[in-house]
């Protein structure tokens, strides 16, 4: 195997694989543009169920990249997370492993994830 | 699915739309309170006002507030609250803002405590509310004035309430000042109510990511 392509088959394995997950990497972009976000508009700015969002969630949680809070206002109980200082750093980093793995293929237009 | 960092860019920049709704835009609150500045003015400068009336102009600011709250929890963030994180220069500005005001509302108290140790008696009940209001607005600004709008119309409530309920009035000079102010903050706040539809539009046309 040429060096060049074990390089990018070891990119691409490389990748953070808890952030790599479609609905984690959009959790982590909706929470990295607010101090904190309710359960709520996380489910509908991802357009994720409510299992889903919250299976997704635990996962980052137990990765350190979000924290969870839970608390009752009035009756009703709110749940909200926001996105820790590891997490900023994973998705950064996430995100510019992925623009170097698309500046690799030759006639790349812009990356995508599957 | 499929999805690509331009995708995550849009997604970024909705969400940071959206919470800009938990703080520095106001949307129809800001039209709310541009209408109710300059009626309060006008009313304080040309309408002879008894007690209640003057209480109930003083109440102004509140009666904004309140819009402002009620529209966020109710209308704008109804799909549950994302707060906007400033950036840096936000930041700045929004503890300038409120190091300003602090500034001016110690200065005001300062002449107000001198005045009444001069007079050596207790100053009457109006003037208590008027020190009252004086004293709240770096608190109000503080968690409140994010924006442009939100200072030039919270600050001009705020000192029409403290004038009004002090027992004074603004002149109706103070009109044409007040209503540039108020046509700013209508202008913004239609502006943003626009962005926020045409945001709600944009999320609901989105494909699931499941």
């Amino acid at each position: 195997m040429k060096d060049s392509t074990r390089s990018a088959i070891d990119g691409v394995l490389g990748v953070d694989r808890l952030v790599h997950e479609p609905a984690r990497l959009a959790i982590l972009t909706v929470l990295s543009q607010a101090e904190h976000a309710e359960f709520g508009f996380l489910e509908m700015a991802c357009r994720l169920s409510k299992g889903n969002l919250s299976s997704h969630l635990s996962k980052l949680e137990a990765g350190g990249l979000v924290t969870i809070e839970k608390r009752f206002v009035g009756k009703r109980p709110q749940t909200r997370a926001a996105i820790t200082p590891v997490g900023r750093e994973a998705l950064a980093a996430y995100r510019e492993h992925l623009k170097a793995l698309i500046n690799e293929v030759p006639g790349s237009t812009g990356g995508e994830t599957k | 699915m499929r999805m690509n960092l331009e995708d995550l860019d849009q997604l970024a920049a909705r969400a940071q739309r959206y919470a800009r709704y938990s703080r520095s835009a106001g949307g129809l609150s800001s039209v709310i309170g541009g209408v109710l500045l300059f009626a309060s003015f006008l009313a304080n400068a040309f309408a002879e006002l008894a007690l209640p009336q003057r209480i109930a102009l003083a109440l102004t600011p509140v009666l904004w507030l309140l819009a402002k709250e009620l529209l966020r929890a109710g209308y704008y963030q109804r799909d549950g609250r994302a707060l906007q994180a400033p950036t840096d220069k936000e930041r700045r500005n929004h503890r300038l803002t409120v190091a300003y005001l602090a500034v001016i509302a110690a200065i005001v108290l300062g002449v107000f405590l001198y005045t009444a140790v001069e007079a050596g008696r207790m100053p009457g009940p109006g003037m208590l509310g008027y020190a009252v209001i004086v004293a709240a607005l770096p608190l109000v600004a503080w968690r409140w004035f994010w924006s442009v709008s939100d200072f030039l119309v919270g600050v001009l409530l705020m000192c029409q309430s403290a004038v009004v309920i002090g027992g004074g009035n603004y002149p109706a000079i103070w009109l044409a000042y007040v209503g540039a102010c108020a046509a700013i903050a209508v202008i913004y706040g239609l502006r943003e109510h626009r962005e926020y539809l045409a945001l709600r539009a944009e999320f609901a046309n989105r494909t699931p990511f499941q």
